[in-house]
């Protein structure tokens, strides 16, 4: 006699894949979905006019380390456009910050957008109003908006630039006077600077030949 | 044919002298709008298991509120991780602590991961650090590593995370912790917790809820 198992494998088979389905499956992440992110479309950029009196212009991180031909060409080549922009602020009176980090000092911003004497330099990693005078500078001067540039845009223009956003601030980001090593950074940047909730109602962002004085 | 001759190396000192010119004009540098579509997503970075110790760590579930988790599927589908990944650090005694937006009452908070009757709700906006409470609160109790889960990628885990580091913590961020309504806001932000400064690569980990020992 002959014994017929296959009713017996197929139980087998569909209690098997019962398990499987009824094994709880893990939610992809975005590890999991990396390759399938497609980015966004640019967003707009839209002219500007400032008020010199209430306007102040922060040029993050104009410092050897972090920006040079080597590791961030890109920043020597914002060099033009924000030396055009800080001609442009100064001729105006505006107010203008300068930054670092580590052991930087003023002098050691890079000499085509070199900072005066009078003009205050503030030292803090990504987030310059973090343990730093910049706000205090900022109120006291009665200013209502910044113009935020410099590198690298997913460092310290990020940080800097949302925080004013949440301090109230008005804030100007001008695409061809913030830079990265990398252009995705820089692409991010310009992105959530636009749409992270709260942050993106403060944020304009505009290139420097759309401001006008 | 001498003039031809003549007249053909006049060309050439004339090209050269343009091309040198055009060498000489400074180029104005391409900015990010113009070359969008030419950006290219780096690597995934890597996931690593981690163990945290549970008396100076303290989990942050930030913003998981109906108002907007609520109406995420991503976030939605993330809550089963998270609860399990709750459960964890409140059976190890690891501190907890919640945020919400604006004014948000902790009972907007998803049911499914709601607060314990002892664990604190801080309200700020994006980065959570701009209330000293939570500060203070994570000082008083000796915390050295956050856990940052919660939602958006792109405002209270981004801002709230790079607080901490900014601040010296340890942080360690579970991937399958972060959704939003956005990929590309979730990339990102995993990209970026890792790559923004030298101090975000030491002091972050991204991971696994699954990967996280207490």
């Amino acid at each position: 006699m002959k014994l017929d198992l296959s009713p017996l494998i197929a139980a087998i088979g569909m209690i098997a894949a019962a398990i499987v389905i009824a094994a709880p499956a893990r939610a992809a992440d975005i590890v999991d979905e990396w390759a399938s992110v497609k980015a966004p479309p640019a967003p707009e950029l839209k002219a500007v006019t400032v008020d010199p009196k209430t306007t102040a212009l922060l040029m993050l991180d104009f410092v050897p380390k972090a920006c040079n031909a080597e590791h961030n060409p890109r920043c020597i080549a914002s060099l033009t456009p924000v030396k055009k922009l800080l001609d442009e602020a100064r001729g105006h009176a505006m107010l203008v910050v300068y930054s670092g980090y580590g052991k930087f000092t003023k002098n050691d911003v890079l000499s085509p957008v070199a900072a005066n004497e009078s003009e205050p330099f503030v030292l803090g990693i990504l987030n310059k109003y973090l343990h730093s005078d910049l706000e205090k500078i900022l109120k006291d001067k009665g200013i209502q908006n910044v113009i935020t540039v410099g590198t690298a845009a997913n460092g310290a223009v990020l940080g800097t630039a949302s925080t004013a956003a949440e301090l109230g601030f008005n804030v100007i980001v001008p695409v061809d006077g913030i830079s990265a090593p990398d252009l995705y950074a820089e692409q991010y940047t310009v992105w959530d600077l636009t749409h992270a909730p709260v942050i993106a109602s403060r944020v304009t962002l505009t290139k420097i030949d759309m401001m006008k004085f | 044919m001498r003039i031809h001759k003549r007249l053909c190396g006049a060309g050439l000192v004339a090209a050269t002298l343009l091309a040198g010119a055009a060498w000489a004009v400074p180029a104005r540098a391409a900015d990010i709008v113009a070359e969008w579509a030419n950006v290219k997503a780096p690597a995934a970075p890597e996931v690593k298991p981690v163990t945290a110790d549970p008396k100076t760590t303290a989990l942050l579930m930030l913003d998981f509120l109906q108002q907007n988790c609520g109406k995420r599927p991503r976030c939605m589908a993330e809550m089963p991780a998270m609860k399990k990944l709750l459960d964890a650090a409140r059976a190890a005694g690891a501190t907890v602590i919640y945020s919400a937006f604006g004014n948000v009452p902790a009972t907007d908070i998803i049911k499914d991961v709601a607060p314990a009757a002892n664990e604190p709700l801080v309200h700020a906006d994006a980065n959570k650090f701009r209330n000293p409470d939570l500060e203070k609160m994570l000082k008083d109790k000796g915390i050295k590593t956050v856990i940052t889960v919660g939602t958006g990628p792109s405002g209270a885990v981004l801002f709230t995370a790079g607080g901490a580091v900014l601040r010296g913590y340890n942080v360690i961020v579970p991937v399958d912790g972060i959704a939003g309504d956005d990929l590309y806001a979730e990339q990102f932000t995993a990209w970026n917790l890792v790559h923004a400064t030298p101090q975000f690569a030491k002091l972050v980990t991204l991971t696994r809820s699954d990967m996280i020992k207490f």
